[in-house]
C-alpha cells in the first residue's frame, strides 16, 4: 500500500494542489498530514477546508497549536530574533483573517497519528517544536523512535525532506566501574527509520519546489518527492495581503533565510 | 580538587549539619546541592526555612554552596506563581491539600524568591550535575531506566558524566552506546553511512541528605583522577553523628 505523506503547507493553496495532483499521479491510497497547516502563506482558509473536504488524517503541527493556544512558547521556537519577529507579524495576520470553525477544527487535531508500526509526529513525539534534523545524535533519534513504539517516524518541521535509517544499534549499562560485572542492561535494535516529509509549502532545501514523501508499505522503500508549482502565484498573494514580503523572497528561492538554532533539540517547556 | 555533590536535603536540618560536619575531614574544594533543598519527607518537624537559611549564610569556615533548583523547590514556584504550574498537581498528587498547605506554610516569600535566582544546574569541565536532567527536573534517572533514556539524557546534556539527585538512590552505572550506523538520504541521495558509536558516559546517582531519616547519602568527586565514591552519614538529633 502505497502512503502519501506531507508536512508544513503553511497557507499555500498553490502547492497543496500542486502535491495533492502528483499524489494522486502517483497512486497513493492514503494521505496523511503532519500539521502546520497555517502561518506564513496568504489562503490558511483554503488549505484547512481542503485538508478538511478530503478527510485527510492529520497531526497539529506548532503553527496550528499557536493558532489555537495563542502566542505561548519561548524565543527557542525561532532560530533568530529576526525570524521571531516575522513570525509574530505571521502569527498575528493568520489569527485576524482565521475563520472560528478552522481554529475550532485545528484545536481537534491530534499530536500523534499510528498505523500498525508507523508513527506520524509533526516535531518528535516530545514536541511539536523539537526539530529531528538529520545531522542529530543517532542514538537520540533512536531514543524518539523507541518511545514512540514505533519501527517507522515521520516527521515534518524541518522543512527539509529525508529518509534516514538507524541500523545495527547496541548500547549497554552496567553497574558501579565500568569495566566490572556484566551489563544491566542490553539493547540491540535491528533497523529503526525516520522520515522527514519535507514542506509542501514553504520548502527550505534550496528550491521552491514542493517536497513530501510517498512510502510504501509493502516494500518499505521510501521516496522523496519534489513538485514544481507556480510559487509566483503565492508570492503574489504574500504581498498583496500584506505579509512580510521577505516571505515571497525566501519563498521563491526555497530557503530559511534565518541563522541555525543553537540548539535544535531543546524542547520548549512553556 | 575534590566535590562533594549533594541532594535531597528535604528540610532535614539534622542530615544536612551532619554532612556538613563529615565534610571537614573531606578536604572538599567544591559543594554542589542539586536541588530539594526544602521537602516534606526529610523530618518530622521540617526546617526549611533554617535549612535555607543555613545554605544562604554558610559560617566563615565552611565553603559556600552552589545551589540548583529541584522537585520541591519548583513545587514552591507553582504555589507562588513565579512559575510552572500555578495549581501545582504534581505537589497535589503526592502530598495532598494537607502538603500543598505544609510547603506554602514553611516556606517564606522571601525565600521563594531566592531559590527561584538559583542555577538550573552546572556545566562544569566535562560534567553536568543537575536535579533532574536536562529533559526536566521530576526526571528520575536509576540503572533500571531503559538504557535509551539514560544514552538520550547524557547526550542532551553534552557531557561525560551526569550527576542527579532525582531518585535519592546513590548508584553509578556507565553507558555504551557501542555501535550504530547511520545513513541519511536526501534529495541530492545517499550520504555515506556514519558510525555513530561512542566511548562509555556515565550516570551518577548523589544519594539523598534528608530523605530517611537517621542516614544521610552524598558523593564525593574528584575531576582530575576521576574518582567517585559516596559516603553515608548515619546521624540522629538527640546523639550526634557517626560516619560509616
Amino acid at each position: 500500500m502505497k502512503l502519501a505523506v506531507m508536512s508544513c503547507i503553511h497557507g499555500n493553496y498553490e502547492a497543496l494542489n500542486a502535491v495533492l495532483s502528483d499524489i494522486d499521479a502517483q497512486k497513493a491510497e492514503q494521505i496523511y498530514c503532519l500539521g502546520d497547516l497555517v502561518g506564513y502563506g496568504p489562503d490558511p482558509n483554503a488549505v484547512v477546508e481542503m485538508i478538511r473536504s478530503l478527510a485527510i488524517p492529520t497531526c497539529q503541527g506548532c503553527w496550528d497549536e499557536d493558532i489555537v493556544e495563542g502566542l505561548n512558547a519561548c524565543e527557542c521556537s525561532y532560530p533568530s530574533q529576526l525570524a521571531e519577529q516575522r513570525g509574530r507579524i505571521a502569527h498575528e495576520w493568520t489569527n485576524d483573517v482565521i475563520h472560528p470553525e478552522v481554529r475550532e477544527y485545528l484545536a481537534t487535531l491530534p499530536m500523534t497519528l499510528r498505523k500498525d508500526n508507523l508513527c506520524f509526529v509533526h516535531g518528535s513525539p516530545n514536541s511539536q517544536h523539537e526539530y529531528l534534523l538529520p545531522s542529530m545524535d543517532g542514538f537520540a533519534v533512536l531514543e524518539r523512535l523507541l518511545s514512540a513504539d514505533a519501527d517507522v517516524l515521520f516527521c515534518g518541521h524541518t522543512h527539509v525532506p529525508y529518509d534516514r535509517r538507524l541500523e545495527d544499534a547496541a548500547l549497554s549499562v552496567k553497574v558501579g566501574a565500568a569495566d566490572n560485572g556484566e551489563p544491566l542492561q542490553q539493547l540491540q535494535v535491528p533497523l529503526k527509520r525516520i522520515v522527514n516529509a519535507g514542506s509542501v509549502g514553504e520548502p527550505r532545501h534550496g528550491r521552491p519546489n514542493a517536497t513530501y514523501v510517498i512510502y510504501d508499505t509493502d516494500t518499505t522503500q521510501v521516496t522523496l518527492r519534489e513538485v514544481p508549482y507556480d510559487y509566483h502565484k503565492t508570492c503574489e498573494a504574500i504581498i498583496e495581503k500584506g505579509l512580510p514580503p521577505i516571505f515571497a523572497w525566501r519563498l521563491a528561492r526555497g530557503v530559511e533565510f534565518a541563522e541555525r538554532a543553537d540548539d535544535p533539540s531543546h524542547v520548549c517547556e512553556r | 580538587m575534590k566535590w562533594a555533590i549533594l541532594s535531597g536535603i528535604e528540610g532535614n536540618l539534622a542530615a544536612y549539619e551532619a554532612v556538613l560536619k563529615d565534610l571537614r575531614r573531606r578536604q572538599v574544594t567544591e559543594l554542589y546541592v542539586l536541588g530539594d533543598v526544602v521537602g516534606l519527607r526529610g523530618a518530622s518537624e521540617n526546617d526549611n526555612e533554617a535549612v535555607i537559611q543555613r545554605l544562604r549564610f554558610p559560617k566563615t569556615d565552611e565553603l559556600v554552596p552552589q545551589v540548583c533548583v529541584g522537585w520541591w523547590e519548583e513545587q514552591c514556584f507553582s504555589l507562588h506563581g513565579v512559575s510552572g504550574m500555578p495549581e501545582a498537581p504534581e505537589l497535589m498528587a503526592l502530598a495532598g491539600g494537607d502538603g500543598v498547605k505544609a510547603l506554602w506554610e514553611s516556606v517564606s516569600r522571601a525565600s521563594v524568591g531566592w531559590l527561584r535566582s538559583q542555577h538550573f544546574g552546572f556545566h562544569e569541565l566535562d560534567c553536568l550535575l543537575i536535579h533532574g536532567s536536562t529533559a526536566g527536573y521530576a526526571d528520575e534517572l536509576t540503572p533500571e531506566t531503559p538504557a535509551i533514556e539514560l544514552c538520550d539524557r547524557l547526550i542532551r546534556a553534552d557531557a561525560n558524566h551526569l550527576f542527579c539527585g532525582r531518585s535519592g538512590r546513590a548508584f553509578e552505572c556507565w553507558v555504551t552506546p557501542s555501535r550504530l550506523t547511520s545513513t541519511v538520504t536526501t534529495l541530492d541521495g545517499p550520504q555515506a553511512p556514519k558510525d555513530q558509536g561512542k566511548t562509555p558516559r556515565r550516570v551518577v546517582g548523589v544519594g539523598s541528605v534528608g530523605r530517611i531519616p537517621g542516614q544521610a547519602t552524598y558523593t564525593l568527586y574528584s575531576p582530575a583522577s576521576n574518582q567517585l565514591s559516596f559516603r553515608t552519614v548515619n546521624y540522629s538529633k538527640a546523639k550526634g553523628f557517626a560516619p560509616v
